[in-house]
């Protein structure tokens, strides 16, 4: 469809240029007092995105030539993005960290990057692609070194800076011998030149592959890509934390289904439920084994660490992996699993890190001492807490369950060659146990009882926890509107036009 | 099938020779690179075994013009250089975009205004950054 | 609104506004101002109104054949299915209403009875989570929800039954309430799984429709009939799971009066009312006659208790049978009247007892007088100048009760009595079932009035006590007027006014449907029949009345009998009704006792010769083998396998740390090495 015409398709993200821009020129009104104000401003403008998302009827269309796709698939993931910007943003109001900065800024950027996720989840074009993770990529640099006066928040940011860069790189790299095989830089025509290809170009297509799941894996997190994660996750403010735990994830997801699964598939996957590589890519076997890396990497590690933050990004790294088990199987359950899970996952991990915030504002740490003795001296943020650990184990009746049931079910009826990976995600779930259950732990059989019972000092952030603790129980229960929302929104577009 | 000596000889005579006609335009890249690496490699490692060693303080100076060096060789230069050259490039690609517009300007004027609003909403787009780096002190030079 | 449809908006609100109003007085009910009872008292409120314009709904309609299913979808697998979902038609709408009108009443009357309780937003929570579970029961149109309200609705018991735990009678009483459910429950259970084994499904109609197909007949659908029955023989306190009900009284009054007079205890009538076609004609033979035991059996307890409480308990199990033997002689149709009037008259006696017990601890607490029980009726008497709102209320239930005709009481009695009588002409050989009837009429009538005598007539017996007796505040006396006042005739026969007929917007809006198991008579034989009967019931059930308040009359209020000669007389019979016929002491010494020492014994079989045999005969070659085993395990398998896993991932874990060093470089050079290593892979 050509550029003009598909403006009218646009509204929702040209609605969220025009809240960048006012939020940018509202910021330069506001004092430094004041900034937080623009908060406002892009909530009105995402509320407005969200509206436009719902009433934008379901067309399934190609936009600007091609370069983004508007399908169900993309809407799914916008409304996912959008939930979990709304809900940082809010937070974002009672975390301690931002005092004292000016946070006009903040805001808009975390528009802008939610403009970025969108488009990331939408594109169909290598250019579009590597423009999209651009921009989510630079705004997360920014956002990550927000706390100029804190050390560890910039050696954060340079080191997500250079390694971003490094990892854009190679992407780029991937993607240019794509183009060179293909001549196009769009995905149904790439598909259609790598169909007709001979054998011969093996070597290349692999390595153009690799490449690419270099860049993607970057953003996802998976080993060997996930370096940069711990580090910057750390030195963040926590409420990018965060953010960058469920947004760029679930778009990265996006992105990696879209891409091979409409690129380097043979078109069967919608129509069978098996699914295989053009040029004999030995998918499954890579990507099983990279998964089982990324989450055994995650929890292993996890179970070290003495920071709850910090443990929190390890445990984002390994639920990368869980979800890349739905990779190697890449049929249309892999990819239910896959959006099942990323819900789920969304409820329960937000929640997770805002008790984080909520207690660093408290008590002025992120450790697990800092945790002593909370189930008893504030009894609502510790049930809560206590649930989004239980939910983050995939116990049962949470809704983290729910999740990986879904991923197990698609791993385990693809055929008997992907079992060692349910035994992985099994054995790793098990594992996960223990550093979550620590938290538990500290939380009600450390630290002194005392009879000074409280509960969270804002009405905001009780609000928060209810919204969020509340699906992350009865989604384990109730997941039926969920399952028929993913059912919707399983439609990818599949031709070029 | 199990090949004799003369038949493996052979067959690797016509691999080699069927590589050879596919990268055959390439040679001369290949040797020129070889040629420039060498030169490099060779003179550096040969002055190093060869060549006599004889350090003092003056031969290991800085040079600075035959003068005697003052001062420290790290000189702190402001960071607004730095924002200068930076927004420089952004709003000289804006400018970049400018040309290929101006090329096609007149053959497009035949479908409407079209194509002029379309560039005014590009540059006021642009303008919000400018008045946003305005407003925020970037231009100033103290 | 919601779901399009104004009935199920409504049947949503009514079910969950009660457990919201329960959310809130339990989490935070402590710091709201008047601890939270407005929220409760105003959820059930609005609750009310709802159910009434629901009932008016009905009148303005005055469709009998009105039913409206809906169902919502809780799990879809494919292959297997639950949905879940609300049936709502005459019955539902006006069961609905006695739920919210009894609940309203009861919050009310709490206001002032439990003012001051130390857990007072605690009780109004947990009236809210018992409403919400009743009303489940209510809406339910499958086996599964109403199982899952059944249950829910028996923890509300306990929780409110337990409410003064300190007490350990409270605290037992409540168990011994939960546990005799249980059991009954147990027969629910297996009664649902028969019939889901057999139709394949737990919905009400999809039952209805699978029996009338022969899905299941004959032996097996008697025995899941027998097993539902055995739920609301549970619940409702039937004989021999009755036991309950009496200890029950340990719970605050308004407890007692909505949930074991008027609603919860009438959950195991609505249930057979509502699976009333799928009982075969084996099953309602034996829920008649359990109903009928029990009803006769329950009323020859009551006329010797002095606690005015167990009287009204007693009472309560001896109408539920009442209600129970209709249904089981297929008049389901005035079983479900008598529910109604029964709910009443029954909560009204009882908030008039708690009215009385209030005013007792009142004049007790200022007398500093611990030791008086307070409601015993023979520290009472000559009460009626005293409380006059309580007497005159409770004396128009005492009628209403005992059958005296311009009352509900004789209408929806009759009802059932001449179900009794028809049932009886057609198969004479179950002659006992009107006898049990009538008897229990007569009894009725006798004990009902010998409470209202003692306790407000005659003289007065601690006249100290009695000076300090006044009546109650208008929040308790408010309730009694209004419930009492719907024991008249009137509200039950309109548009007609024969107070003599049961004929009203009652019978025509509730009809019975026809059973779907063959060899049942049809709604048309039974309605026949009881029409019949209906003038020979009417002549019998005046008689035995009278004859039952005239001996009441000349025991208690005359004096012409006395009481202790009589009671000396039949000195056997007399302690057996006293000590309940000690039930519960022989169910401790025929079936408690028996399985603790079963247990016991197993224990000691296990313990003392099991562990003793084993260790001497194999004890030495164990010990020398563990001795060796042990070193094996401890130091092979404990340290290097078991522990070893648990080392292993923590050791992979340190490692592991150790290479995120915190370096960029680092980080590129992994990926890259990451990077070919995948290449290589592939290629080889």
């Amino acid at each position: 469809m050509s550029n003009l015409n598909s403006l009218s398709y646009f509204w929702p993200e040209l609605i969220l240029t025009g809240t960048v821009l006012v939020a940018i020129v509202a910021d330069l009104f506001y004092r430094k007092e004041d900034s937080f104000k623009v908060a406002w401003w892009v909530l009105g403008g995402l509320t407005l995105t969200m509206a436009a998302i719902r009433m934008g009827g379901s067309a399934v269309t190609d936009l600007f030539m091609g370069t983004i796709a508007l399908d169900p698939f993309a809407e799914f993931f916008k409304v996912l993005i959008l939930l979990s910007t709304v809900l940082v943003i809010l937070i974002s109001f009672k975390t301690d960290e931002l005092k004292n900065y000016s946070v006009g800024e903040y805001f808009s950027i975390l528009a802008i990057m939610a403009f970025g996720l969108f488009l990331m989840a939408s594109a169909i074009d290598i250019l579009m692609v590597y423009l999209s993770i651009e921009i989510v990529s630079i705004m997360s640099f920014f956002l990550a070194g927000y706390l100029k006066k804190s050390q560890l928040s910039n050696e954060a940011a340079l080191k997500y800076v250079l390694y971003g860069a490094f990892s854009s790189g190679i992407m780029l790299f991937g993607f240019s011998i794509l183009f060179g095989l293909t001549g196009s830089t769009k995905f149904f025509e790439i598909r259609q030149a790598l169909a007709g290809l001979e054998n011969g170009a093996n070597l290349a297509l692999i390595i153009s592959a690799v490449f690419i799941l270099a860049g993607f894996g970057y953003k996802i997190s998976a080993v060997p890509f996930h370096f940069w994660t711990p580090d910057v996750y750390e030195g963040s403010p926590t409420t990018i934390t965060a953010y960058l735990s469920i947004a760029p994830k679930a778009a990265g997801f996006a992105m990696l289904i879209r891409f091979f699964n409409q690129v380097m598939g043979d078109g069967t996957a919608m129509i069978n439920d098996s699914w295989s590589a053009l040029g004999g890519l030995p998918w499954p076997q890579l990507m099983g084994v990279l998964a089982v890396a990324t989450m055994s990497l995650g929890n292993l590690v996890a179970i070290q660490q003495n920071s709850v933050k910090r443990m929190l990004a390890y445990s984002s790294i390994a639920h990368a992996g869980y979800m890349m088990m739905g990779l190697p199987v890449m049929s249309n359950q892999g990819i239910y699993g896959i959006m099942m899970y990323l819900v789920m996952y969304l409820f329960m991990n937000l929640g997770a890190f805002f008790v984080v915030i909520y207690i660093q504002g408290k008590t002025g740490g992120e450790s697990y001492e800092d945790f002593n003795g909370l189930g008893w001296t504030m009894p609502f943020i510790g049930v809560v807490m206590a649930l989004f650990m239980f939910a983050l184990t995939g116990l049962p009746p949470t809704a983290g369950f729910i999740g990986k049931f879904y991923l197990f079910a698609a791993v385990i009826e693809a055929g008997p060659q992907f079992y060692w990976l349910a035994f992985f995600g099994a054995l790793n779930s098990v594992i996960s146990l223990y550093y979550y259950v620590r938290v538990v732990k500290h939380m009600y059989l450390r630290g002194e009882r005392s009879d000074d019972v409280s509960m969270p000092s804002s009405n905001l952030v009780t609000v928060l926890l209810v919204f969020l603790a509340v699906p992350s129980l009865v989604l384990g229960v109730y997941w039926e509107p969920v399952a028929n929302w993913i059912n919707q929104s399983l439609v990818l577009l599949s031709s070029g036009m | 099938m199990i090949l004799d000596d003369y038949e493996v000889s052979n067959v690797i005579q016509i691999q080699i020779n069927s590589w050879l006609i596919m990268i055959e335009n390439y040679l001369p890249i290949l040797i020129v690179f070889i040629l420039a690496a060498g030169f490099v490699f060779v003179s550096l490692i040969l002055s190093h075994f060869v060549g006599p060693r004889i350090d003092n303080k003056v031969k290991m100076m800085p040079y600075e013009s035959g003068v005697d060096p003052v001062g420290e060789t790290r000189i702190r230069f402001s960071i607004r250089f730095f924002l200068i050259a930076l927004l420089f490039i952004i709003f000289d690609i804006e400018i970049v975009f400018l040309y290929p517009w101006a090329v096609v300007f007149k053959d497009f004027l035949t479908m409407g205004s079209f194509i002029f609003f379309e560039m005014v909403v590009f540059l006021f787009i642009l303008a919000f950054g400018f008045v946003y780096v305005w407003k925020n002190g970037a231009l100033e030079w103290e | 609104m919601i779901t399009g449809n104004i009935i199920t908006d409504f049947c949503l609100l009514i079910l969950f506004l009660p457990v919201v109003a329960f959310a809130i007085n339990i989490f935070i009910g402590k710091r709201l101002p008047r601890q939270g009872d407005w929220v409760s008292v105003g959820a059930i409120l609005i609750t009310l109104v709802l159910s009434l314009s629901m009932l008016m709904n009905m009148f303005m309609n005055w469709d009998p054949n009105f039913s409206h299913e809906v169902q919502f979808s809780w799990i879809d697998l494919g292959a297997f299915k639950i949905e879940l979902g609300f049936w709502v038609d005459n019955i539902t709408i006006v069961m609905l209403v006695v739920v919210a009108l009894i609940s309203s009443m009861t919050h009310i009357f709490s206001l002032e009875y439990m003012k001051g309780d130390i857990r007072y937003s605690r009780y109004y929570a947990y009236l809210g989570l018992f409403t919400f579970s009743m009303n489940g029961i209510v809406l339910a149109n499958n086996l599964i929800s109403m199982y899952i309200f059944w249950e829910l609705v028996g923890v509300s018991s306990y929780l409110l039954i337990g409410h003064w735990f300190e007490k350990n009678s409270a605290a037992n009483a409540a168990t011994k309430a939960f546990l005799t459910n249980r059991v009954g429950d147990i027969g629910f259970f297996i009664g649902i799984m028969l019939m889901f084994t057999a139709i394949g499904s737990f919905n009400f109609q999809d039952l209805f429709s699978g029996i009338s197909q022969g899905m299941i007949s004959g032996q097996l659908l008697t025995l899941a009939g027998v097993g539902i029955f055995l739920g609301a023989v549970g619940k409702s306190a039937q004989f021999p799971l009755h036991i309950w009900l009496p200890d029950a009284m340990e719970g605050p009054t308004p407890v007692s009066a909505l949930m074991h007079a008027a609603t919860m205890v009438a959950a195991g009538v609505y249930l057979t009312v509502r699976l009333f076609p799928l009982f075969s004609p084996e099953a309602l033979l034996i829920i008649a006659y359990v109903g009928g035991f029990t009803a006769l059996f329950a009323a020859t307890i009551a006329v010797t208790q002095n606690d005015i409480k167990k009287v009204l308990a007693y009472s309560t199990v001896s109408q539920l049978g009442y209600m129970i033997l209709a249904v089981g002689v297929g008049n389901y149709v005035a079983a479900f009247f008598h529910l109604l009037t029964h709910a009443m008259f029954k909560a009204c006696l009882f908030f008039g007892s708690g009215s009385v017990i209030h005013a007792m601890h009142h004049s007790l607490h200022e007398l500093n007088d611990q030791d008086t029980d307070p409601q015993d009726m023979r520290n009472m008497g000559g009460f009626k100048s005293k409380l006059p709102i309580t007497y005159w209320t409770m004396t128009i239930a005492t009628l209403t009760i005992a059958g005296v005709p311009f009352f509900s009481g004789f209408l929806s009695k009759d009802a059932i009595l001449a179900g009794t009588l028809a049932f009886a002409k057609h198969y004479p050989q179950h002659f006992l079932l009107p006898l049990f009837g009538f008897g229990a009429a007569a009894i009725t009538a006798f004990y009902m009035f010998r409470l209202i005598f003692m306790t407000f007539h005659g003289e007065v017996k601690m006249p100290k006590v009695f000076k300090g007796i006044h009546e109650s505040p208008r929040a308790m006396t408010f309730p009694l007027i209004l419930l009492s006042s719907l024991g008249f005739f009137i509200f039950y026969t309109l548009p007609y006014f024969n107070p003599f007929s049961d004929h009203g917007w009652f019978t025509e809006l509730i009809q019975a449907s026809d059973s779907v198991v063959k060899g049942n008579p049809t709604a048309e034989e039974i309605y026949e029949g009881i029409h019949h009967a209906h003038y020979p019931a009417m002549a019998l059930s005046l008689l035995v009345a009278s004859f039952g308040i005239g001996m009441s009359i000349l025991m208690y209020m005359k004096k012409k009998l006395s009481a202790d000669i009589w009671a000396a007389k039949m000195g056997f019979l007399y302690k057996l009704s006293l000590n309940k016929y000690f039930f519960d002491e022989n169910y401790n010494r025929f079936l408690y006792q028996p399985v603790l020492k079963l247990s016991q014994a197993i224990a000691f079989v296990d313990w003392d010769l099991y562990d003793k045999y084993f260790i001497n005969g194999f004890g030495r070659v164990t010990k020398w083998l563990s001795f060796l085993t042990g070193r094996i395990d401890y130091e092979g398998l404990d340290q290097k396998l078991v522990d070893g896993v648990g080392r292993t991932a923590q050791g992979f874990g340190n490692q592991l740390k150790n290479v995120q060093t915190g370096r960029l470089q680092n980080y590129m050079l992994f990926a890259l090495a990451g990077v070919i290593v995948i290449i290589v892979m592939q290629t080889i």
